[in-house]
């Protein structure tokens, strides 16, 4: 999402009419620059990119920096071929150009395709480069045409004076079946440093793979790009409500691990489970503030701290509720599947211990403190909300017997 | 910091306007990515002999300070090493997004000329004090350095002025920073 303004220069010499690349170089060159006009300005919308053309008449800017894509489009039409390329010519236009961009914030790129051989010297070459350098100015070099060893070298050296950083790139792209664009969808230039590739590349690339010209919502991007935004904007929205909602009920689940089951038994439907986990939660967060009242011991706060935790502590009779509730609603199963595994992760010793019910009613009854025939216990011990008060008592009081 | 504003004789009055750097906007052309330029402005990097701010490509540099507020410059301060540090130094004031193409344009707020005895100390340049009254922004200009060497490295850059509303909220603010 680096906001960037990028000049592309466009190599349009008479090399570019050969045939090794399908149809022509030149009309490769011209998908691979609209892919990424289109890729720039998706990543982020204050981009701006402009073309220049490097052979011809000479060295001409086609369409300064701009983000409307439509205009970038439309000037490689009727583009010609002829001529000799002049990189350096073309470099410092593009340069030029970029020096006058109308957001001074944007970060500086060039893009340049070289097909036809460099005439420049080496040395001439890097200290355009080192020019670029110093003027904080990236340089993405696609070398794909004609290949001898001087112009590779060349435009290595090149590489060599301008990157700062591993901010620019060189691409080499031999001739074969593959489209020139294919090939450059996987590279840094597409993808920008960093990134690990925008989401138009990605959708580009499966629809390059597939070998189907679809877009992400049947909308082309391309030409309506409002629409196609609109689109996925709800799409992400939609997608951002779901997870908070899946994301609300694993945290109501971890709460209230044994309220599920009798919220599952007591409704079938999710909202209601849900209203009676939170009117749950709410009784068993007052009995806790209490407990903390009564003992200021440290190491009772920490028990309490764990027996807060332990409610989602999957009990062989509670995982299978859990689970049977949880039919209805996929999300909801994923969700709660989640937060049983984590919590039976981290309590795992805990879990052993209260695993089986009736332990827990032996230990009840082996504790100094506790009266089974105590009509406040024998309400807890009835009802089945409050088998978890009671675990957690349960953990008070051994936790205290330890200390002591 | 007293004691050097002892030997340097800051006027009264006149601040180091550190604190009034915009830190966001902040921009040095030509640096190199190791080393710079908050290693030459910032509180404790331009005090630290290891960190300095060095060029890159060539010897210039081009350095953007942009201020939180408008302030008047008395004096500036370079310190750096006796053979790699700068030399000419030209000072432009509001110029915003300069570059190396365009700094021999327009004519410089003030050129400084150092010696290495400024740079052994940071001794302070007065500068033209009547071309500096009403500072958004600050554009230092290296031009050279003492020897003529490929890399040019600077230690420590100290503006020296005052600002032009009063300012008691800035100065709270200094002492919790630190």
């Amino acid at each position: 999402m680096v906001l960037e303004a990028t000049m592309i220069c466009i190599d349009n010499s008479e090399w570019m009419r050969n045939g090794d690349y399908s149809p022509s170089r030149f009309q490769a060159q011209a998908d691979a620059v609209n892919l990424i006009c289109g890729a720039k300005t998706q990543s982020n919308p204050e981009n701006t990119v402009g073309v220049l053309i490097m052979a011809g008449k000479g060295v001409r800017v086609l369409v300064t920096p701009t983000s409307d894509l439509g205009k970038i489009l439309a000037c490689m039409h009727g583009l010609e071929v002829g001529g000799e390329m002049n990189l350096a010519a073309g470099i410092q236009v593009a340069q030029l150009a970029l020096k006058h961009r109308q957001n001074k914030k944007q970060q500086q790129r060039i893009i340049v395709f070289a097909g036809s051989p460099v005439k420049h010297e080496k040395k001439m070459l890097e200290m355009i480069g080192r020019k670029l350098k110093k003027n904080s100015v990236a340089l993405d070099i696609v070398n794909f045409g004609e290949d001898d060893e001087e112009k590779t070298e060349k435009l290595e050296s090149l590489l060599a004076a301008v990157n700062n950083n591993d901010t620019s790139h060189i691409v080499h792209v031999p001739a074969g079946p593959n489209a020139l664009s294919d090939v450059l969808i996987s590279t840094p230039i597409f993808t920008g440093d960093g990134e690990g590739g925008s989401g138009f590349a990605a959708a580009a690339a499966a629809a390059a793979a597939g070998g189907v010209s679809g877009y992400d919502f049947g909308v082309d991007p391309n030409l309506d790009p409002e629409l196609a935004l609109a689109l996925r904007v709800s799409m992400e929205e939609e997608r951002a409500r779901q997870e908070a909602a899946a994301k609300k009920a694993a945290e109501d689940t971890s709460k209230q691990g044994g309220e599920q089951q009798a919220g599952s038994q007591e409704a079938s439907s999710q909202d209601a489970t849900m209203t009676e986990r939170a009117s749950a939660s709410t009784s068993e967060a007052e009995n806790k503030t209490t407990d903390l009242m009564d003992d200021e011991n440290a190491l009772l706060q920490q028990a309490l701290a764990m027996s807060m935790d332990e409610p989602a502590v999957g009990h062989d009779v509670k995982d299978t509720d859990m689970s049977e509730a949880s039919v209805d609603d996929p999300e909801l199963a994923l969700a709660l599947q989640l937060s049983v595994a984590d919590s039976t992760k981290d309590q795992a010793s805990q879990s052993e211990v209260l695993a089986d019910q009736s332990a827990v009613s032996d230990i009840l009854a082996s504790l100094p403190g506790v009266d089974l025939n105590d009509p406040s216990i024998k309400d807890l011990l009835a009802s089945m909300q409050n088998k978890s008060e009671l675990q957690k008592k349960n953990d008070d009081k051994s936790s205290n017997e330890e200390k002591k | 910091m007293s004691g050097e504003s002892a030997t340097t004789a800051i006027h009264k009055g006149q601040v180091d306007l550190l604190d009034f750097i915009d830190w966001t906007s902040v921009e040095c052309l030509n640096q190199s990515t190791t080393h710079s330029l908050p290693n030459a402005i910032k509180q404790g990097y331009r005090e630290d002999e290891g960190l300095h701010l060095e060029s890159d490509a060539d010897e210039q540099l081009l350095l953007y300070i942009p201020f939180t507020q408008v302030i008047k410059l008395y004096s500036i301060a370079f310190k750096g090493p006796e053979d790699e540090g700068p030399k000419t130094v030209k000072l432009f004031s509001n110029k915003e997004h300069m570059g190396f193409s365009n700094v021999n344009d327009y004519p410089p707020s003030d050129t400084v000329v150092l010696s290495p005895e400024h740079l052994q100390v940071g001794k302070p340049v007065l500068l033209k004090y009547v071309k500096f009254q009403n500072v958004r922004s600050l554009t230092i200009f290296i031009e050279d350095n003492q020897t003529g060497s490929e890399i040019t490295k600077v230690q420590k850059i100290q503006l020296i002025g005052s600002t032009v509303e009063t300012t008691d909220m800035k100065g709270l603010k200094k002492i919790e920073d630190h």
